[in-house]
């Protein structure tokens, strides 16, 4: 047993092959603590046994933004689709899962909250502002520290991306100069910034990282230490599923070679006016 | 010269407006007028003003307007905000403030308030009620710079103008630097990144406006029927 | 360089081994009037031709207005400085010792269109013509699709080819096409397996926001174990409705006058 080690998955997206590799994988390293970061379900050919073995293993998780898909309907952000193909395969995957999911595991959704805490680890789908929001490796150093010590964390564990990395923010300082009305000359300041960590756990069930394999990170409660761990699964396997469940065959074809079901739109800082 | 002058929260006081407009014709080289949102409230009628605005007066600078809080809060109770409505300003102010909001705007004026845009993206600066975050969002000389410089980014401006706060600042970032180290599964990288030189600009409220020139950066805090208050740079 | 008097040549060669790029090439740099012909080729066991609906005539004809199409016979003698410029995709070379022998069919055809070439030249063994993309094919399968009236969505166009040429639907050897956008603009799309990347061509000739595009637009694919149906049923995804179109040509038509323009 790893007492002090714990694993975060996310975006398993209805691959029950890669989550069974994935879990398999977590305990044979002994880990007993597992957080999940939501997108359960979505393109992906087993919804319901997905969401069932979330379930039996009573894996805390959030609410990633095809969860609430599901719940709400397509009047959720749709601006992440940047071509019309996408958008068809889409609300293809949408209307497809919606259709085969038990009301019981729509209800598990539905009860998913937005965050989950555990002391100075915040644990999101996509951002703390917005399921919808990428946090790209590449974005604004600032901003992405801004992320993190808004929402009163020292590391911030997310999705949503499908791209795993660990991203450390430090030795930062911002200096100011402030004048006001009223007052004589400005004034100068200089903020020194705390050190912050963003983790992204990649994908179990749809990997965008050029890779098939699944990915999910390991982070050390008491070192800190975070391990990006790959893990092969038997692609073969949820290729065939997604054509025995009548789903697109290309969809098939794109997870057997590791690009995402439908595109998403380049904007990384989006974030859903909804 | 090509001024801006920035006024916000009029809140239907036409008499104010009208000061404004003589101020601004006694300054040279204003040529545009942007009302960065809170046209209305609850505190008077605000028909005249908003005609006033819809069908400016010869010799007055016409004016650009934006939405802000309070008529966020209008559209939505009045239905233009899908199934919100306005349940911060019922939380704030109570059933009383909703009230007296909605008596206080005409009908035929809510399709034009409706049609009005969130921000204005001028040259390389953004002309917003709060900020791009949130409509309510209150930036002021002590909000954390790390906060300001989010919404600069989201923006990607290099100016700021906000009003929700009220004051009239302007806050520059003029140093500072950060280390951003990333792995992934194809290896490790390090980064600097540098604080860029922007600036967020809060233009005051009510009687309290400001005028700006694009050109030399130059910034006027002004106060309707005084002289400039814009504390001497040393 | 061609000498100035009227020739005929007959130009085939394999799918993809470049013989309508060699023809635009040598037709442009003919100072003289020029015609051009894509002979029907034939198919073999196992090696299908890619049904010819007017591609490789519509992309030559954009690019060069005064060219000629010899489909129909010329009713007056050629030009002394003519040049006319066959097209055939031909699997197999003529045996060796009779190198210029034209297949009954095709010469057939010729006949019909009272043509008579002077030269028959094949890629891959002629050095007048380059060779380095000329392949050897022993199975090959053929699949089209006429997109007559259709207008892509682009950024599904760029999708669609990504997966169509990196073998999400069997595997292409050969691709092309002539494909309408929203905007009026059309272009011709050009992948071959030996190549490193696919072509894309603009036309020259912009059509105007009214409706849908009446030009020849088509896809035509060549390879093994094709899977048609899943073409058929991504394509589907990707072409615009009639409000979507109208949605795009509306602003268009308010900015410009009304008449056909060039880019």
């Amino acid at each position: 047993m790893t007492p002090m080690a714990h694993a975060v998955i996310s975006c398993l997206h209805a691959n029950l092959a890669a989550v069974e590799a994935v879990l398999e994988d977590i305990d044979r390293q002994g880990i007993e603590t597992i957080t999940c970061l939501g997108d359960l379900v979505g393109y992906g050919p087993q919804p319901n046994e997905v969401v069932q073995l979330v379930r039996e293993r009573a894996i805390p998780t959030c609410q990633g933004c095809w969860d609430e898909d599901i719940i709400d309907g397509l009047n959720a952000c749709e601006c992440s689709y940047p071509s019309q193909l996408a958008e068809r395969r889409g609300h293809r995957a949408h209307h497809w899962t919606a259709e085969q999911m038990t009301d019981e595991n729509k209800a598990f959704l539905a009860s998913l909250p937005m965050t989950l805490r555990r002391d100075r680890l915040l644990f999101v789908h996509g951002s703390p502002n917005s399921q919808h929001e990428y946090l790209l490796p590449d974005m604004s150093a600032f901003a992405a520290l801004e992320r993190v010590e808004t929402a009163g964390a020292d590391t911030l564990f997310c999705g949503h991306t499908h791209q795993p990395y660990v991203r450390e923010l430090s030795g930062g300082s911002i200096r100011v100069t402030v004048e006001q009305a009223g007052s004589e000359g400005a004034t100068e300041q200089e903020l020194t910034l705390p050190m912050r960590r963003i983790v992204n756990a990649g994908s179990v069930g749809e990997p965008r990282h050029g890779d098939t394999k699944a990915t999910y990170v390991i982070h050390n409660d008491t070192s800190g230490e975070v391990t990006i761990r790959e893990v092969e699964y038997d692609v073969a396997k949820t290729c065939q599923a997604i054509v025995d469940a009548g789903l697109p065959e290309v969809f098939a074809w794109r997870l057997s070679h590791g690009f995402e079901y439908a595109e998403r739109a380049d904007d990384a800082s989006h974030v859903c006016e909804r | 010269m090509e001024r801006w002058a920035l006024v916000s929260g009029l809140r239907g006081d036409l008499d104010l407006y009208e000061r404004i407009q003589r101020d601004l014709s006694t300054q040279r080289g204003v040529e545009s007028l942007f009302v960065l949102g809170d046209l209305i409230g609850p505190e008077r009628n605000c028909d005249a003003l908003l005609e006033r605005l819809r069908q400016p007066k010869r010799g007055d600078l016409k004016p650009d307007c934006i939405y802000g809080w309070w008529e966020e809060q209008l559209l939505a109770e009045r239905g233009y905000r899908g199934d919100q409505n306005a349940q911060v300003l019922r939380r704030e102010h109570g059933d009383d403030a909703v009230d007296a909001l909605l008596k206080a705007v005409d009908e035929r004026h809510l399709p034009w308030l409706a049609s009005l845009q969130f921000g204005f993206i001028e040259l390389d600066c953004a002309l917003i009620h709060g900020s791009s975050a949130d409509i309510g969002d209150r930036l002021t000389s002590e909000t954390s710079p790390l906060i300001l410089l989010d919404r600069l980014t989201r923006l990607d401006v290099n100016r700021l103008f906000t009003a929700r706060s009220g004051q009239q600042f302007r806050l520059e970032l003029t140093g500072g630097a950060i280390q951003s180290h990333v792995k992934d599964t194809a290896g490790e990288q390090q980064q600097e990144q540098a604080v860029p030189k922007r600036s967020v600009i809060g233009i005051g409220q009510g009687a309290a406006f400001s005028l700006y020139d694009a050109a030399t950066d130059r910034l006027d805090f002004m106060r309707a029927g005084e002289p400039c208050v814009t504390p001497r740079r040393t | 360089m061609l000498e100035t008097m009227s020739t005929t040549w007959l130009i085939s060669g394999p799918p993809g081994c470049g013989k309508t790029s060699w023809i635009l090439n040598t037709l442009r740099d003919h100072p003289g009037p020029c015609g051009y012909l894509r002979l029907k080729g034939t198919s073999q066991e196992g090696l299908e031709q890619g049904c010819d609906a007017g591609i490789d005539r519509t992309w030559l004809q954009d690019q060069i207005p005064s060219l000629e199409d010899l489909s129909t016979p010329q009713p007056s003698p050629a030009a002394a400085d003519r040049i006319n410029l066959i097209e055939l995709q031909q699997f197999q070379a003529p045996p060796e010792e009779a190198p210029e022998a034209i297949d009954p069919a095709i010469r057939s055809q010729l006949d019909t269109l009272q043509l008579r070439p002077d030269r028959c030249l094949l890629f891959g063994r002629d050095p007048e013509l380059p060779g380095q993309d000329t392949l050897a094919f022993n199975r090959l399968e053929a699949w089209s699709l006429s997109l007559h009236n259709s207008v892509w969505d682009p950024n599904s166009l760029s999708s669609f080819w990504f997966e169509l040429v990196n073998g999400a639907y069997g595997d292409v050897y050969r691709a092309k096409a002539l494909m309408n956008l929203p905007d009026g603009r059309a272009f011709f799309c050009n992948w071959m397996v030996s190549q490193q990347g696919s072509q894309f061509l603009p036309l020259e000739r912009v059509e105007p926001p009214h409706g849908r595009p009446k030009r020849s637009s088509e896809l035509v694919v060549q390879g093994k174990a094709l899977n048609g149906i899943g073409i058929q049923t991504t394509i589907d995804d990707c072409l615009i409705s009639d409000d979507v179109l109208e949605m795009h040509q509306a602003p268009m038509r308010d900015q410009q006058p009304e008449s056909t323009h060039t880019r």
